[in-house]
């Protein structure tokens, strides 16, 4: 292909080495910035030798190893139940239309916040929550909230609640996805038809057919979210136990400590938890490869049903647990939102009043501000970048390397703590001393593989006679992007807008350290007010924290069809 | 006995638009043919037969095997083996375990003596540990055809079975499914579009549509 001269190719053609660049050094950069301080390397301190000292201070940390076991149990659990309900799921209803329904159900999830999704959680199972309201008093005789230690539990069993409620719908629309693609699920599904007629239960049906294809296309959603379980805060932060917290939350403690020497601690912790989530990614492959192994006879045994009658009202059961926890804890954040007066064993407050909003309104004005600010900027950057990309893919006639494909994900299973200190190092060490923009460019960081996730299918499912016609007509390489595909990609471009507005409101780690503490956003703020305050406040800054993204995708809806009706009325 | 698979009386419906009206009997080892051009409900035939009726559609008359009401009975209780136009080997197993997954549970060295000799039968000896993905198109359906028969079926639906092969495999495979067709003494219903193959069936023919077919 003749490549042409002007200025529009030669930005296109420099844009995915200029991505990687971005992507690479910060993650790489931050990695560095973490290890080096590890071991007692700080030269901001005058420690310029190298020893073992965090790694000491770090054994030596009453409770470390309940912090790590916590860390890895909570994760491996949550990921695992969200797993097996996301496969029983599939299995009941796989030929049902249930299935789209529940996914309907459970997919505005997706896009909740952590943090808020966690809130929510939280006002659901805590003494005085929306449980043990409608159990009060005529079934558990309860006059005053009963004297559990729910959401802080020790064993982490809320912060497990909390993971596999918000991973789940994660994984659900992964493997409706793959289900989606035209060639795979017709596949599947006739081969699913085929082992009915050959006197299987749809149950055994799904496990010994359709699993066995369908894993591979879950395989890297499930180790992400593995990932993201063993290493976020947000959610241990809200539902977790406090003494001892996950190890995630007990560095980014000690990194925000006052003193700076903890630093070296701090940094030391970074390390041992990326090594943990390594092993515990290691550990899902191996877990993997053993249960193949083990049900590779069995699969061909012969045999058509295992009490396949009692997993699906197994399933039917659980799935209706988990929307009902959905719908009455999103209910309850409502509630607590308008509450006037609400007395302990009453499901419903006594009156209804606006004035929380009207404070909370006030107080967050700011935030508000931040929390658009950073998102638009984050987003548009990465909306050009990832469109100008798919562009030199497309211009190159050839897709994106592998390698170049991994590192624009890598953001995603790279555990955040473990690299975000150390751009916070490199940041210092580069003098950027605008918290600001260095809070837009760690959002960037983290909004581009939702971007580019969200966008590149459809980029390149474009037909590509429309460029080709174009041209034939004597338009430009920019004026085809700009005035033929980008028209006719407006859908797609707006909901990846939407998305990445979403992932950046959602941020929470990032705002804050690379923030330096001075920017606050709806989502600092928010799990601030979560840890003590009014469940009245923390309810309205959850719920604006919901309202934003779903803004975000009605705006994303809307708009092209808007623009559709008046371009066809001019 | 003898096998028998009889519609009675069958009717369905596209929401209320009668499409097909079908009443006949299919003894053991003959082969029913189905033709239609397509919108006929071939198809929507088919799914009938399995149980696997989309709901836009509904049924009235009843289907019997062997003397039996299955009308009302889940697909995988049925007995009735499919046949389609593609293959369909599950990619995950070998050729040996997708005829192993067919067959009925029993004594593992008995289950894979008996795979051994059914593709000995048909011209695909030692092939048992290949993935069915590195077969040639014409073996892939003798592989779905012993998948078919080890399930030991009452009956056996064929969906286009051929249209995929050209002409000389498509004799030969054709030759092969009938004739373990009439061997096994199994009840047959054949949807096709393709004349060389009702002629070969040399059974009853129902025309679905058949005036407007005409007409077109």
């Amino acid at each position: 292909m003749i490549k042409s001269a002007d200025f529009f190719t030669h930005a296109v053609q420099h844009t995915p080495k200029l991505l990687m660049a971005l992507l690479i050094l910060p993650v790489l950069g931050g990695l560095v910035g973490v290890l080096l301080p590890a071991f007692g390397y700080i030269p901001a301190l005058n420690k310029m030798s190298f020893s073992l000292q965090g790694f000491n201070a770090l054994i030596d940390t009453a409770g470390f190893s309940q912090m790590v076991l916590l860390s890895a149990f909570s994760a491996l659990s949550s990921t695992l139940l969200a797993f097996i309900i996301t496969i029983l799921i599939l299995a009941c209803y796989f030929n049902s239309p249930w299935l789209y329904r529940i996914q309907r159900l459970l997919g505005p999830i997706l896009v909740i916040p952590h943090a808020a999704a966690a809130i929510a959680i939280s006002f659901l199972i805590t003494p005085s929550g929306m449980i043990s309201r409608l159990f009060s008093p005529w079934l558990s005789g309860w006059q005053s909230p009963p004297d559990w230690l729910l959401p802080h539990d020790a064993w982490g069993i809320s912060m497990i609640l909390g993971l596999t409620l918000k991973e789940l719908p994660f994984l659900l629309l992964m493997a409706l996805a793959a289900l989606a693609q035209a060639d795979l699920g017709a596949k599947l599904r006739a081969q699913h038809k085929i082992a009915l007629s050959l006197g299987y239960c749809p149950m055994t049906a799904f496990f010994k057919v359709v699993l066995p294809n369908l894993y591979p296309f879950l395989r890297l959603p499930v180790l992400a979210v593995l990932a993201y379980a063993s290493a976020n805060v947000e959610i241990p932060l809200i539902l977790g136990p406090n003494a001892p917290p996950t190890l995630a939350v007990a560095i980014m403690h000690w990194f925000n400590d006052v003193d700076l020497s903890l630093r070296i601690k701090a940094s030391a912790g970074a390390v041992i938890q990326l090594l943990l989530t390594i092993t515990l990614l290691a550990a899902w492959w191996l877990l993997e490869k053993l249960t193949k192994r083990v049900s590779q006879t069995s699969i061909i045994n012969g045999k058509r049903d295992y009490a396949g009658q009692h997993i699906m009202r197994f399933t039917h059961v659980t799935t209706f647990i988990l929307i009902s926890c959905v719908v009455l804890s999103l209910a309850g954040l409502v509630l607590w939102a308008f509450a006037g007066y609400w007395r302990f064993p009453s499901s419903l407050p006594e009156q209804f009043v606006f004035m929380h909003w009207q404070n909370a309104l006030i107080q967050m004005h700011t935030s508000l501000i931040n929390t658009l600010l950073i998102g638009f900027s984050a987003t548009f950057i990465a909306v050009i970048f990832t469109l100008f990309t798919l562009e030199a893919e497309q211009q190159r006639a050839q897709s994106l390397s592998r390698f170049a494909s991994l590192v624009i994900y890598l953001p995603m299973l790279i555990p955040s703590i473990a690299f975000l200190f150390g751009l916070v190092w490199l940041q210092e060490q580069l003098n950027s001393q605008h918290a600001l923009f260095n809070v837009i460019f760690s959002h960037l960081l983290f909004v581009v593989p939702y971007v580019f996730l969200s966008l590149a299918s459809s980029y390149r499912r474009l037909d590509p006679r429309f460029a080709n016609l174009a041209a034939s007509l004597g338009a430009t390489p920019a004026s085809v992007f700009w005035r033929v595909k980008l028209p006719m990609l407006i859908s797609p471009i707006c909901i990846a807008f939407a998305l990445g507005l979403a992932i950046s409101f959602s941020q929470y780690l990032p705002t804050l350290l690379n923030g330096g503490g001075r920017i606050d956003t709806i989502t600092t703020e928010a799990v601030t007010l979560a840890s003590g305050a009014s469940r009245r406040v923390s309810s309205v800054y959850a719920l604006m924290q919901m309202l934003l993204p779903a803004l975000a995708f009605a705006l994303a809806w809307l708009l092209p069809k808007l623009l559709k009706h008046y371009q066809h009325k001019a | 006995m003898s096998s028998l698979l009889a519609i009675q009386q069958l009717t369905i419906w596209r929401q209320q638009c009668p499409l097909i009206d079908i009443d006949v009997s299919i003894p053991g080892g003959e082969i029913l043919t189905i033709m239609g051009p397509s919108g006929s409900g071939k198809s929507t035939l088919l799914n009938w037969l399995t149980g696997m009726l989309p709901q836009q559609f509904h049924a009235q008359g009843s289907l019997l095997l062997n003397q039996q009401d299955i009308t009302h009975t889940p697909a995988h209780q049925r007995h009735i083996g499919l046949l389609y136009q593609d293959p369909l080997l599950f990619p995950h197993l070998s050729v040996a375990g997708n005829i192993a997954f067919a067959m009925p549970k029993g004594a593992k060295q008995h289950r894979s003596e008996t795979i051994s000799q059914a593709l000995e039968q048909v011209g695909l000896d030692g092939l048992e540990q290949r993935d069915p993905a590195s077969l040639s198109g014409g073996q892939q359906a003798r592989v779905a055809l012993l998948r078919v028969l080890l399930s030991q079926p009452k009956a056996i639906l064929l969906d286009e079975p051929f249209s995929k092969l050209d002409s000389q495999l498509r004799h030969e495979t054709r030759q092969l499914v009938f004739n373990q067709i009439r061997e096994h003494q199994l009840p047959a219903i054949m949807v096709t579009h393709d004349q060389s193959d009702a002629d070969a069936a040399n059974g009853k023919i129902i025309n679905l549509n058949a005036e407007e077919a005409t007409h077109a």
